[in-house]
This record gives structure tokens, C-alpha cells and sequence, in this order.
């Protein structure tokens, strides 16, 4: 199992791609919270500056669990239309939910490593901009914006399980993040958007929030933990019984 | 590895029995069984469409079998733990992301099976490729590609290799490299079962042959045998047949 991870690990950092999303989800948050510090008006201080902006570095998790997978189901070449990587994948490891613990584990081990590093940089930037005014985040607050970046990226990645093509989900997935987000439209319709994954997750480390339902950090962690289940479960399903 | 060392007799050997398959609620294969032994090559043959890949990827775990048994060894392939020790396999393509250098994809292939990082190198020697080993994959013509595909193939210095259309694309040196390294393989022990739709170039290359038409295996038998009375190789296969002149596509 190690030998699997690892190779997973080294097969995503292989990529172009994966490394884009390592820089820019590393990068973006900080960068925020640098711009915003220039004016107070277009962003208040308050206990959650820096958390927030943590949100638009969500991109990077985003990549790394679309690319993750959609990377197996990218034709090879012009020469062979049908030929994919993840013939070559199967082929090396045949049992497929050893190989999907392998890989699931891989991407968990690197969003988890890249969250750390970008919290605690965002956080330390915060204090430094801000000092006093930002009242420096609990442990269990970081380490829950560190879980809400796992479970974005195994969303996605799950997503793509099921789906077997990258493009769509990701393009969804980053509008939603940053642009317009169609959940947090829905929850002015719907309290029942209040479940969705995305805004439930954010309320692990999100305070000052204008949801129609609030939830506790434990209980957003739960409903987001349950999203993810469900679609990795019925991901696993499908990649069990389908043909390669 | 788990479990233990299959039979003594096992070894080696390919075996399918009776696997059929549907596809789109076509039948594409009808009970299909032959066998593949050490120290032979042994030459899957049939027009394309006649079943071969299909095959193939069931017997490499990659398609399920809708009835029958594809075993390696005595072990479905997908009950192998570290598979490229025993197997070697060339399909469509070379198996690579596009962004990935040669090495690269043979690197995490190697690790994948507990294989040292140096196979890739030594690899990449066996098949010419040494020169090209930090080029792109998206960037090989398509005979680099075969050839990555075949340094994949090889990784596990496996006892058996299953190469589907293993000349397609490859120039005339290239054919003739790949006919030696086959015969090279089945010399020292190795069981090779190669597909092919090209009659002379198995008639050069295999002691056994397997005829496929329409998803269901014609005959099968040593290479004089199949060709029986018939001048050629190619002669046998349009007598057993239906992809008679008539009806050339």
C-alpha cells in the first residue's frame, strides 16, 4: 500500500497541472489578504480576516482533486484516440479499491501538507498586516479550514469519479468558488441550501456568516464529511463495476 | 506478494475459458478458450473488430467477462498484487500522460509495484528510447510511443508478456526488432501471446496460433497445424473464415 502511495503521489506531481494548482491555491490567499489590507472599505477587519480569504485559495484543492483523476481519462495521444493513462494505471494496480485508497490517499496527504502551509502562512500575514484587531484563530479553527480544504479537493475528485471528464466539473466548481456562487444563490431561495457542501463546510471555520441556518463547526464538518461519503461512495461503486 | 506460488504447472500459462462478453447488447465474444504456454509465441489472429483487444483487456482486468475465466498463472489478473512482475502488457498507445517525460511515467509505474526507480533507465536502454527519456510523452512519434509502451511491458521483468498489435506503426527495422525480441523471450522461457491482424507477420513469428472471427475462436493449434494443406498462413485464414474476397470490409 505504501508502494501504491507513493506512486500516486510522485504520478500527481508529474503533472503540469497539479503543480499549477499547488502554486496558485498556495499563493492566492496570502495575496488576498496582502491587497486588502490597502482598504479597510472594500474589506472590514474583523475575527474573520484571513479565514475568508483562505475561501479563494480553495482553487488550488479544487485542481489537485479534478486533475487527480481526470489525468487517467485524458486520451494519450492523436495516434490512439481511446488509449488512456489509466489503462497503464490498472494494468500496474488491478485491484481497484486498493488503487483508490492509494489515490485518495495521495491527494489527501498533499491538499492536507498544502492547507497547512497556506493557513498558517495567511494566518501569520493576518497578524503581522493586522496585529491586535485580528484575534489569532483558534488550533481547532485552523485545523478545520485544513479539513474543509481536504473535503473540497475529494469532492471534486469524487465528482470526477463518476463524471470520468475534468473539464466540466472544474469550470463549475471554480465559478462557484469565486464568481457566483450558485450555492450561496440558493440558499436565498431555500434554507435547505444552507446543507449544501460548500456552504455548510465553511461554517467549520467561517463566524461572521448571513446563513439562513447556522450550524455548529462540528455539525458543518459533519454535513460536509456526509457529502463527501456519498459521492465517493458512489464513485467507488462505478469505478468497481464499469469496464475501463 | 500474497498468497502462494501458483502450481508448478501453472506457471506461465494463459488460460481462457469459455469468456464471453456483451457489449451494447452485442455479443462480442462467444465462450472463447485457448491457452498460451511458456516458451512459445503464441499468435492471437483475426481481422479487426474480431474480438482480440476485447480479449486481451479481459484478461488483463481491465473488462469484465460477462461469463467464463481469463486467468494468468491460475489467478484472475486482478488478484495479482504486484502485477507487473509477472505480466507485461502493450495496448493502444504508450499508456502516458501527454505532460509526463518517458521516465517520469515509467518511474511511478515502477514504484506502483515496489519495482527500484534504476528499472526505468534500464528499461528505457532495452528499447532505444535512452535519448528521448526527458522528452514529453505527448511530444513521441508513434513508434516512440509502442516502444515507451513496450519499456512499460518490461518493467517487472515478467515471465509473460501480452502484446496487442505489438508492429502497429512500427517501421520495417522496428517490426524486425520486435519479431527478434519476441522469439528472444520465448528462447529463454517466457510465455508471449501477441495479436495481430497481419498474416505474414505472424507467420513469421509465432509456434502457435489462435484464429478469432466475429468473437469466436476458429481454430487453434501449432502453426503447421492451422495452416494444415493450405499455402499460407493466410490462405488457412480465409478458408476458416467468413471474411471471404467477396467481402473484403
Amino acid at each position: 500500500m505504501v508502494s501504491l502511495v507513493r506512486a500516486e503521489l510522485r504520478k500527481l506531481l508529474g503533472l503540469p497541472t497539479a503543480w499549477a494548482g499547488l502554486i496558485l491555491g498556495s499563493l492566492l490567499a496570502p495575496v488576498v489578504v496582502l491587497l486588502n489590507a490597502g482598504s479597510e472599505r472594500r474589506a472590514p477587519v474583523d475575527a474573520d480576516t484571513g479565514m475568508m480569504e483562505l475561501g479563494v485559495g480553495l482553487i488550488g484543492p479544487m485542481i489537485l482533486g479534478v486533475v487527480a483523476l481526470s489525468s487517467e481519462y485524458t486520451s494519450t495521444g492523436e495516434d490512439a484516440p481511446g488509449a488512456r493513462q489509466l489503462t497503464a494505471t490498472l494494468i500496474a494496480a488491478p485491484r481497484r479499491m486498493r488503487l483508490l485508497a492509494g489515490k485518495t490517499a495521495a491527494l489527501v496527504l498533499l491538499v492536507a501538507a498544502q492547507a497547512a502551509v497556506t493557513t498558517a502562512a495567511t494566518v501569520t500575514l493576518t497578524q503581522v498586516l493586522h496585529g491586535d484587531r485580528v484575534p489569532v484563530p483558534a488550533a481547532g479553527r485552523l485545523a478545520a479550514a485544513v479539513l474543509y480544504w481536504v473535503l473540497t479537493a475529494l469532492l471534486a475528485y469524487a465528482i470526477v469519479l463518476i463524471t470520468r471528464n475534468g473539464i466540466v466539473p472544474l469550470a463549475f466548481l471554480i465559478v462557484n468558488s469565486t464568481f457566483v456562487s450558485v450555492s450561496y444563490l440558493l440558499t436565498k431561495v431555500t434554507d435547505a441550501a444552507a446543507y449544501l457542501p460548500d456552504i455548510a463546510g465553511a461554517q467549520m471555520f467561517i463566524r461572521t456568516s448571513d446563513f439562513p441556518v447556522e450550524l455548529s463547526p462540528a455539525a458543518a464538518g459533519l454535513v460536509m464529511s456526509a457529502w463527501v461519503a456519498a459521492f465517493l461512495a458512489a464513485g467507488a461503486l462505478l469505478f468497481q463495476r464499469r469496464d475501463a | 506478494m500474497s498468497g502462494g506460488r501458483p502450481a508448478r504447472s501453472l506457471v506461465g500459462v494463459i488460460t481462457l475459458e469459455r469468456v464471453a462478453k456483451t457489449k451494447n447488447r452485442t455479443r462480442i465474444l462467444h465462450d472463447v478458450s485457448f491457452a498460451a504456454r511458456p516458451g512459445r509465441v503464441t499468435g492471437f489472429l483475426g481481422p479487426n473488430g474480431a474480438g482480440k483487444t476485447s480479449t486481451l483487456r479481459i484478461l488483463l482486468g481491465l473488462d469484465r467477462a460477462e461469463s467464463g475465466a481469463a486467468l494468468v498463472c491460475g489467478r484472475p489478473y486482478r488478484e495479482l498484487s504486484h502485477p507487473l512482475r509477472t505480466v507485461g502488457a502493450l495496448l493502444d498507445g504508450s499508456g502516458a500522460h501527454r505532460a509526463r517525460t518517458a521516465r517520469a511515467h515509467l518511474r511511478w509505474m515502477a514504484a506502483s509495484n515496489g519495482l527500484p526507480a534504476a528499472r526505468a533507465d534500464e528499461v528505457l536502454e532495452m528499447v532505444g528510447l535512452s535519448g528521448e527519456a526527458r522528452k514529453r510523452a505527448g511530444r513521441y512519434s508513434l513508434g516512440m510511443s509502442r516502444r515507451l509502451g513496450l519499456a512499460a511491458a518490461l518493467l517487472g521483468d515478467p515471465e509473460v508478456l501480452v502484446l496487442d498489435e505489438p508492429v502497429n506503426g512500427l517501421d520495417p527495422g522496428g517490426i524486425r526488432w520486435m519479431r527478434d525480441f519476441v522469439r528472444d523471450r520465448a528462447s529463454r522461457g517466457h510465455t508471449v501471446l501477441l495479436s495481430s491482424h497481419l498474416m505474414g507477420e505472424l507467420a513469421e513469428t509465432a509456434d502457435d496460433v489462435v484464429v478469432i472471427d466475429r468473437g469466436r475462436v476458429v481454430t487453434q493449434g501449432a502453426l503447421a497445424e492451422v495452416v494444415g494443406d493450405h499455402p499460407s498462413l493466410e490462405d488457412a485464414f480465409f478458408a476458416l473464415t467468413a471474411s471471404g474476397a467477396g467481402d473484403p470490409w
